[in-house]
Parts: C-alpha cells; sequence; structure tokens
C-alpha cells in the first residue's frame, strides 16, 4: 500500500461469472488490487482480458450485462463507512453509483440520451442523491459544465447531445459523472473513440479534476501510451487474470512478468524510429526471430507507381422536394502526391479531414471531381468501366479497418480468397486451391483455415485473411485503410510486421491510411499530413517526425500521448482548435495548394489569408 | 414550414397518381354504369340514349377529366346503390370507421406498448417468451377469425355486448360505445400483437445502449432508467409503425365491418364493390388513400416533436 494509507477501495479475490449455453464463463477469476484516496490507477489488458468486467463490478453494472460476483470483497471506503460492495443491496448500490463512484465510457456518442436535453440530463442524478430542487440543480450543472470548460454553459444546457461534438460530450459526461463529487471516478477507456488532440484534452482535464477534487481515478485502457501519462500504479490483466501490479515507473522500466514485457514490446513509442533509415518491424517477445524479417528495402526505382495530382472529391448534400445538390463537402481539396514502387507513404489525419476519401478516390470507388490519378502512367480517370476493372481494380487492392465487417460471414474463407482469382480469370480448377494454400502460407495462417467462417476466427487473424485476399492478384499497391486500428496491441505489431515482411519480399507499395502517429513512424517511408482535405505538408518519415513545419503537423505531433512515464506531455493547458466545417455553397472553388519546398522532397503548404 | 408545403405538394402528387390508377382501373372492369342504372333488361336504345347522356361514350381522358373536376369542387355525384349524393354519405360513414380505428388503436397501443417493454425488459426469460409466443399467436390469426371468436363469447355466450350494428355517438354515446367494442377489439387485437413485438425489438436494442448504462451509473432507480430514458426512445419508432398500420386498419375493415353489420366505410365500399356502383367505389378509394396519408403525415410530425435529431428539411 503506498504512503501505509487506507485503501479507498481494495479488490480481493474477485471472481465473476457469465451464465451461457455452454455452461459458465468465467469473466474475471482472482483479481486483488486497491486504489488510495487521490491515486490514479490504470488497469491495462487487451480486448477479452476482464478489465471492464472488474471496473463494471465495482459498481454492480456487471449484473445487468449477466454476470454475477460468485466470489471476492469489493471494501469501499464510503462516507458511510467501510462496506463490501459485493454484498451491497440495490437500494444502497444506488445510492453509491453516481454520487460516491462515478463512471464515464467509451462512446461519447452513445453515452448520451439522444431525446433529453444536457440540462435534464446533468442534473437527474443530482436531483435522485441531493434533493435539489430544479432551479439548484441547475445552477450546479452550470458550475460543472464551467469545470469541464464548456464554452457558453448556458447555451449548453438547453441543447440535445447531437448538437454537441464529440470532445464536447466527452466532456458533458465527465461533468455528469463529476456531479456529486464522487471519491472514485471509473473512466473505462474514455478517449479510445476520441481523435489525438481531444484525447489529449480530455486526458488533461482528468488529471485536473482528480488534482483538484482530491479524487481517486480507476483508468481503463489498452493503449499503454496513455497508461504511461496518466497512472500512477498499473494493473495488467490478461483473460481474466492480474498478471503484474506495481508503480508505473517500475512497470515501464523493469516489467516482471513475460506477459507484460510482449505487450511492452509490442507498442511503438514516437520517437523510436529516430535515426533509423527505413521501416523497421517491432522486435516481439516470444516470436520467432525477428531479425529474420529484413527490414523493407528502401525505394530505388525513380519511376513512381502512383502519381496523383491536384485530386479533388466532394459529395453533393442533396436536399428540397427533387433532391437537388444544395451544397458540397469538400472531402479531398487539391491533393498531389507520388507512390514508388516498394514504397510505403503514409496520409495521417484527425477522422473527417479526407484520407479515407483520398484512398477511395484513387480506385475510383469515390468518384473523383478533378485531377489526374496516373497508374503506371495509365490516366486511371480516364478509364472505362471494363478497363478500371481489369487494370486498376487489379493492380490496387484494398484492406479495411474492420476485418469482420469486410468479410461475407456466409462463406467460407478459402471461397472468399478465391474470389479476386476466379474474378480476374488468374486461376482455375485446382490451381486456385493450390494458389489459397501458398497465401495462407503467405500470410503465416494454418491451412486448416480456409475451410472454417469468418466467425471462428479472431481479429488478427481475420485481417490476416483479408490481406491474403488482396494479395491473391499480385497488387503493385495496397491502399490500408486504418488495417490495424481496430486489432489489439500485439496483434497489431503482428500484422505490421507481416505488412513490413511482404513489402521487402514482394515489392508492394503501400498507402497507409492512419490516425495512429507512432504506428505511422514504424511503418512509413514518406508521410503526407491532411487537414480539412488539403495535404498541409508531406516529406520523408524524418522530416515530418524530426522538422515539422506546418502547425497542424505541430499540434498533431504535441497531442501524441508518449508510452513512456518519463515523458509526461499532458498539460492542462492544451486548446486545440475545432477543425472547421468542409461544406461549402455549390460553385465555391478553393484557391489551389502552393506548397514551399523548405528542403528537398519536404513540401509545406503555404498558409491562405482567408 | 418548407416542409410541411413539400410534403403537402408531394401528397397531392400522389393523390392524383392514385386518382388516375383509380379511374383506369374501374373503367377496364367489367360492368356497364348504364345498365347498372336501367338493369339487364333494359331497351337497348334507352341504354345507349343515357350513355350519351352520361358522358359515358366520350374519350376516357375527358371523362377523367369531368371526374377529378367534379372531385375537387365537392360535386362527387351520386351513387347507384343508395341513390343519394356520395359526399355527405362518405363524410357520414367515415366517421363511423374513424370510431372504431381510433378506438382499436388507442386498445393496441394501451396493452402493446407496456406489454413489449415488459418483454424486453425480461428479455430471453420466460416473461419474454410467454409474451411472444402470445403475440406470434396473434399475428398469425386473421382478423374475421378474432371477430368470430368474440362475437361467440361475448354476445352469444355472455350476451354483454352486441354483435351488430352501428349507433351515432352523438344520439347515444354509450350504446356507441358498446357497438364499437367488439368490431374494435377484433382489429385491435391483431394490431396489438404486431405492436407488442415491435416495442419488445426496439426497447431491446435501446436497453443495451450505452446511454442506459450511464443513467444506471448516475444512481438513479431502475423505473427511471427503464420507463422514461429507455421508452422516450422507442416512442418515435413505434409511432411510425402504428402509423403504418392505419392503412392495414383500413383493408381490415371491410371485412370486420361486414361481419358485425357495422355501417361504416369498409361496410359502403364492400356494398359499392358488391354492386359495382362505380362512381363510389372512385370516391371510396380515393378518400380512403387519402386519410391513410393524412394519418401517416400526422404520424411523421409527431416524430419531430419526440426526437429532436429530426430537423424538418
Amino acid at each position: 500500500m503506498p504512503d501505509g494509507n487506507t485503501p479507498l477501495v481494495s479488490v480481493e479475490g474477485l471472481r465473476v461469472e457469465f451464465a451461457s449455453d455452454g455452461g459458465t464463463i468465467v469473466g474475471v477469476e482472482n483479481v486483488s488490487f486497491s486504489v488510495a484516496p487521490g491515486e490514479t490507477v490504470c488497469i491495462v489488458g487487451e480486448s477479452g482480458s476482464g478489465k471492464s468486467v472488474t471496473s463494471l463490478s465495482l459498481m454492480r453494472l456487471v449484473e445487468f450485462g449477466g454476470g454475477t460476483i460468485a466470489e471476492g470483497r469489493l471494501r469501499f471506503a464510503g462516507q458511510g463507512g467501510e462496506i463490501d460492495l459485493a454484498q451491497a443491496d440495490p437500494e444502497t448500490m444506488r445510492g453509491i453509483r453516481g454520487n460516491e463512484i462515478g463512471m464515464i465510457f467509451q462512446e461519447p456518442m452513445t453515452s448520451l440520451n439522444p431525446v433529453f436535453t444536457i440540462e435534464r440530463q446533468m442534473t437527474d442524478g443530482l436531483r435522485a442523491h441531493r434533493g435539489l430542487s430544479g432551479a439548484q440543480a441547475r445552477q450546479r450543472a452550470l458550475e460543472l459544465l464551467q469545470e469541464v470548460r464548456i464554452p457558453e454553459p448556458e447555451r449548453r444546457l438547453k441543447q440535445y447531445p447531437h448538437e454537441l461534438s464529440g470532445g464536447m460530450r466527452q466532456r458533458v459526461v465527465i461533468a455528469m459523472a463529476m456531479a456529486c463529487r464522487p471519491r472514485l471516478l471509473i473512466a473505462d477507456e474514455p478517449t479510445t473513440a476520441l481523435d489525438v488532440t481531444i484525447q489529449a484534452e480530455i486526458l488533461a482535464l482528468i488529471d485536473r479534476l482528480k488534482r483538484e477534487n482530491g479524487m481517486a481515478v480507476l483508468f481503463i485502457t489498452h493503449d499503454m501510451a496513455v497508461v504511461a501519462q496518466m497512472a500512477d500504479r498499473v494493473v495488467v490483466m490478461y483473460r481474466g487474470n492480474l498478471v503484474e501490479e506495481g508503480p508505473v515507473g517500475r512497470i515501464f522500466a523493469a516489467p516482471q512478468e513475460e506477459y507484460t514485457r510482449a505487450l511492452l514490446a509490442a507498442v511503438p513509442r514516437l520517437g523510436d524510429m529516430r535515426g533509423k533509415p527505413g521501416p523497421e518491424p517491432l522486435r516481439l517477445v516470444g516470436a520467432d526471430a525477428p531479425d529474420s524479417v529484413q527490414a523493407a528495402v528502401p525505394p530505388g526505382d525513380p519511376e513512381p507507381l502512383l502519381q496523383v495530382l491536384h485530386l479533388t472529391t466532394r459529395y453533393p448534400v442533396k436536399g428540397g422536394l427533387f433532391r437537388r445538390t444544395v451544397a458540397n463537402v469538400h472531402a479531398v481539396e487539391d491533393v498531389s502526391f507520388d507512390i514508388a514502387k516498394g514504397e510505403t507513404l503514409a496520409l495521417v489525419g484527425e477522422s473527417g479531414c479526407g484520407k479515407s476519401s483520398c484512398g477511395r478516390s484513387i480506385l475510383r470507388l469515390a468518384e473523383p471531381t478533378s485531377g489526374q490519378v496516373l497508374l503506371d502512367r495509365t490516366d486511371v480517370l480516364a478509364l472505362n468501366e471494363r478497363d478500371l476493372r481489369r487494370k486498376v481494380w487489379r493492380d490496387i487492392q484494398m484492406v479495411f479497418q474492420d476485418p469482420f465487417a469486410s468479410l461475407n460471414p456466409y462463406m467460407r474463407l478459402a471461397a472468399q480468397v478465391a474470389e479476386p482469382l476466379s474474378n480476374f480469370g488468374i486461376a482455375k480448377g485446382s490451381e486456385i486451391e493450390d494458389r489459397i494454400a501458398a497465401l495462407f502460407d503467405r500470410v503465416e495462417l494454418p491451412r486448416s483455415f480456409m475451410r472454417r467462417f469468418p466467425h471462428e476466427l479472431s481479429g488478427g487473424q481475420r485481417q490476416r485473411v483479408a490481406i491474403a485476399r488482396a494479395l491473391a492478384v499480385s497488387p503493385k499497391l495496397i491502399v490500408a485503410d486504418e488495417a490495424v486500428s481496430a486489432l489489439d496491441v500485439s496483434v497489431q505489431a503482428q500484422v505490421l510486421n507481416l505488412m513490413m515482411e511482404l513489402q521487402s519480399t514482394l515489392g508492394i507499395s503501400y498507402l497507409f491510411i492512419s490516425h495512429d502517429m507512432a504506428v505511422v513512424e514504424r511503418v512509413s517511408h514518406r508521410v503526407g499530413v491532411m487537414y480539412l482535405g488539403r495535404l498541409v505538408e508531406i516529406g520523408s518519415r524524418a522530416q515530418i517526425f524530426e522538422n515539422p513545419r506546418h502547425p497542424y503537423t505541430h499540434s498533431l505531433l504535441s497531442a501524441v500521448p508518449i508510452a513512456d512515464p518519463a515523458r509526461r506531455t499532458v498539460r492542462d493547458d492544451l486548446k486545440f482548435r475545432p477543425i472547421p466545417s468542409p461544406v461549402f455553397p455549390v460553385g465555391h472553388e478553393p484557391a489551389p495548394s502552393v506548397y514551399d519546398e523548405v528542403e528537398p522532397g519536404h513540401l509545406v503548404l503555404r498558409q491562405q489569408a482567408s | 414550414m418548407s416542409y410541411l408545403v413539400n410534403r403537402l405538394l408531394s401528397m397531392m402528387l400522389t393523390l392524383f397518381l392514385i386518382s388516375v390508377i383509380t379511374f383506369t382501373v374501374t373503367n377496364i372492369l367489367p360492368g356497364d354504369v348504364a345498365m347498372m342504372i336501367m338493369g339487364t333488361q333494359s331497351n337497348p336504345e334507352a341504354l345507349a340514349g343515357l350513355r350519351q347522356s352520361l358522358g359515358l361514350n366520350d374519350p376516357l381522358i375527358v371523362q377523367y377529366g369531368r371526374w377529378i373536376g367534379g372531385m375537387l369542387t365537392g360535386d362527387w355525384g351520386n351513387s347507384l346503390v343508395f341513390k343519394e349524393p356520395i359526399a355527405p354519405l362518405l363524410l357520414q360513414k367515415m366517421k363511423a370507421s374513424a370510431l372504431i380505428v381510433l378506438f382499436s388503436m388507442s386498445i393496441a397501443l394501451v396493452c402493446a406498448v407496456p406489454l413489449g417493454v415488459w418483454a424486453a425488459v425480461h428479455a430471453n426469460r420466460w416473461q419474454d417468451t410467454a409474451a411472444s409466443s402470445a403475440s406470434l399467436v396473434g399475428v398469425s390469426l386473421p382478423d374475421f377469425f378474432w371477430g368470430i371468436m368474440l362475437i361467440l363469447l361475448f354476445a352469444r355466450g355472455l350476451g354483454w355486448l352486441p354483435s351488430s350494428g352501428f349507433i351515432d355517438p352523438a344520439d347515444d354515446i354509450w350504446g356507441a360505445m358498446r357497438h364499437a367494442l367488439l368490431p374494435s377489439l377484433a382489429l385491435g387485437l391483431g394490431l396489438m400483437a404486431h405492436l407488442t413485438r415491435m416495442t419488445r425489438a426496439t426497447m431491446t436494442g435501446i436497453l443495451n445502449q450505452e446511454f442506459i448504462r450511464v443513467a444506471r451509473a448516475k444512481g438513479l432507480d431502475e423505473g427511471t432508467v427503464v420507463w422514461r430514458y429507455g421508452l422516450a426512445n422507442a416512442v418515435g419508432p413505434v409511432m411510425t409503425v402504428a402509423g403504418l398500420q392505419v392503412g392495414y386498419l383500413f383493408g381490415s375493415i371491410i371485412v370486420i365491418e361486414s361481419l358485425f353489420n357495422f355501417t361504416g366505410m369498409g361496410w359502403l365500399t364492400y356494398q359499392a364493390l358488391l354492386n359495382r356502383d362505380i362512381p363510389l367505389i372512385q370516391a371510396s378509394v380515393f378518400v380512403i388513400a387519402a386519410v391513410v396519408m393524412l394519418a401517416n403525415l400526422i404520424v411523421d410530425l409527431l416524430y419531430v416533436a419526440v426526437d429532436p435529431r429530426i430537423r424538418l428539411s
């Protein structure tokens, strides 16, 4: 126990079971840890580790999801003395929830009731716990909104959730959880669904509220970088069991357990690639000889594989009785870049910046408004549908973010990987079978998986199938749209290593679309930063990460949490400008993108007076 | 406001198309208005004269123009069977039908919503299985089956309620209710089963949403969580389905009103079809279509009131 304090919460031998058709499933087993007053404890683990089950048990909300606390004690030093939450009756629990323990959840978009005003949702807890009158509760709600620094709090109270941005909603959810000044705040992945700049703001906010109120925080996350920034102590969980517990410095500097070491090794750290010539696979603990994976060859061919010139894509906004176009979303605005053979170009930016639209426009999955896309000198935009299919869609393949949604749940995996082969007439009959077997070997999946269905595989395995399907037609370029974002870190590292290995042996180029700066630093040769449909800066990996020039690149990099507790960057003075709307009236023609070449190959968008 | 104008304009357009279709179809149907009026044994010359004077020899488009002109100016012509002007006849029968349509809809909603919520709260337990099985029986059996059962039980067996007839509420409100109850129940049972299933499905989805967990984490009691936080989100979808069912009800009343000898729109339409009363058929179809569309417009406008995310544009 740190400082010899009496703990606020102590979990002792917790075991949670879930009833299912196939018998009892154990959610967590024999988990013990404690949280001292005013302390931040992070529970970290991958999906299925039981970290959320543990936090929901403390609130006794796990029962609403079909779980039961089978064993263990949840001692809580409440205002009325110490009680065992595991044994508390529903009435007592209602008095504790939202009053002595506050909780915030992952999805700010769905955490608020869409049909009630902010005021109603902020005040009903206060009225229930504190018996405040309507006016008193409203006054308190106003104070809370000011405390979480929401601009124009008076107006917000009258608004509905959909009128607020994601970051603002998460602030409201935090304000709600803080309403009765709880002694413990449980935050279950509170920043996972948010953009990196918003994440930085929310982390700073939680940290400040904790300091000002002397409140303890139990922070659930899968992100080691967030742990490094927030935690006093860390609890590592794996498959329902507690693996290791200790102060944050010790966990990062000298992890005792094999699993913790593997987890830390799989996390790309911003700045790790400083001084390295090209992308480099992550060194995974326990994986077979990572050194055998060669660093990807730097591009040597001067002729670019893909050239994108002044690409512009706009989506019409329809309205009125006759569904006329009333405005345009300027998703991609005058973007130019090229990709050499065997090269990885990363496009980074926050949600809505146009990076995905850009990738889709190259394949004409979204039809560009203007510009040129040259693939091996062929003008993609001039092709008819047949040639587009035959040439472009064979040479460029896509891998998407959600591997479950991009596989057909009713088809066996072999049949799905075979589809491109038969579509393009590449192989017939028994040759298809052999090719698929070779592709499964290629992405390191057992051949027995060929007869399986997608739901029988894990997320990482499914993404390997998606990659195998993309590789089936021997493409020259793979557009990977957030291809590893939905995966657990250890699985993400394996898939990234596989992609880098495929590049070095097959010479494939990647357009790597991602919001994760640390991953991008790891895999890319060159990086383009997008903001509001424009490419604001492009250059080699070293130029962008070590010498960023555009203010947006600066703020993006400063917002990224670093997986090193010795380098804490969580600051309270962070205030990022919200991204303006990319919707413009019909006929609006923005000025062309003009770039300054600050060093060879490093282009920065000239700031426009708007 | 421009939303309302748009909606009314598109409603006009739909009504115009319906008028063209009804007019064309009723004219293609075998049967001759002149012969319906004068009888099959009549003098061919007199028939030809009547055809000429009714304008039945004019091109179809001219006949349509004359008909729609009359509909728009309130001159809906005379019923061939009832020998009286159609407009006041339809208005009177529509009032009778409105009574049982609204009555059955109220019965259905009052029972279905709590039952559906209750089933959703106990999802995948015996309460849910019981409610779901019962409503599956309800949706599977046709309305006239319920009608016959109700007559056998409450009219023949227990003798509590009359099995047929219609009384105007303006004359005798109590008698009107007694006469309307059985046909409304016959209409409402199937509807109730349908709405129960719909409410259950909607609520099950809502109760798994994150904001429900957040409401519980605030320490609100379970009643508030389910009946306020949950149900407020289900009102819109359930209302929309109920609105769509108004169309289905106007189909059902043709059988049910005839079964109960309840002289409303359904009964009238049935009589018109049986006797090839073409002007009455055309006008009834037109009016029913207009009423159903109006009901759905009202539901859409109410949706805006219950869901702040929907904006009229």
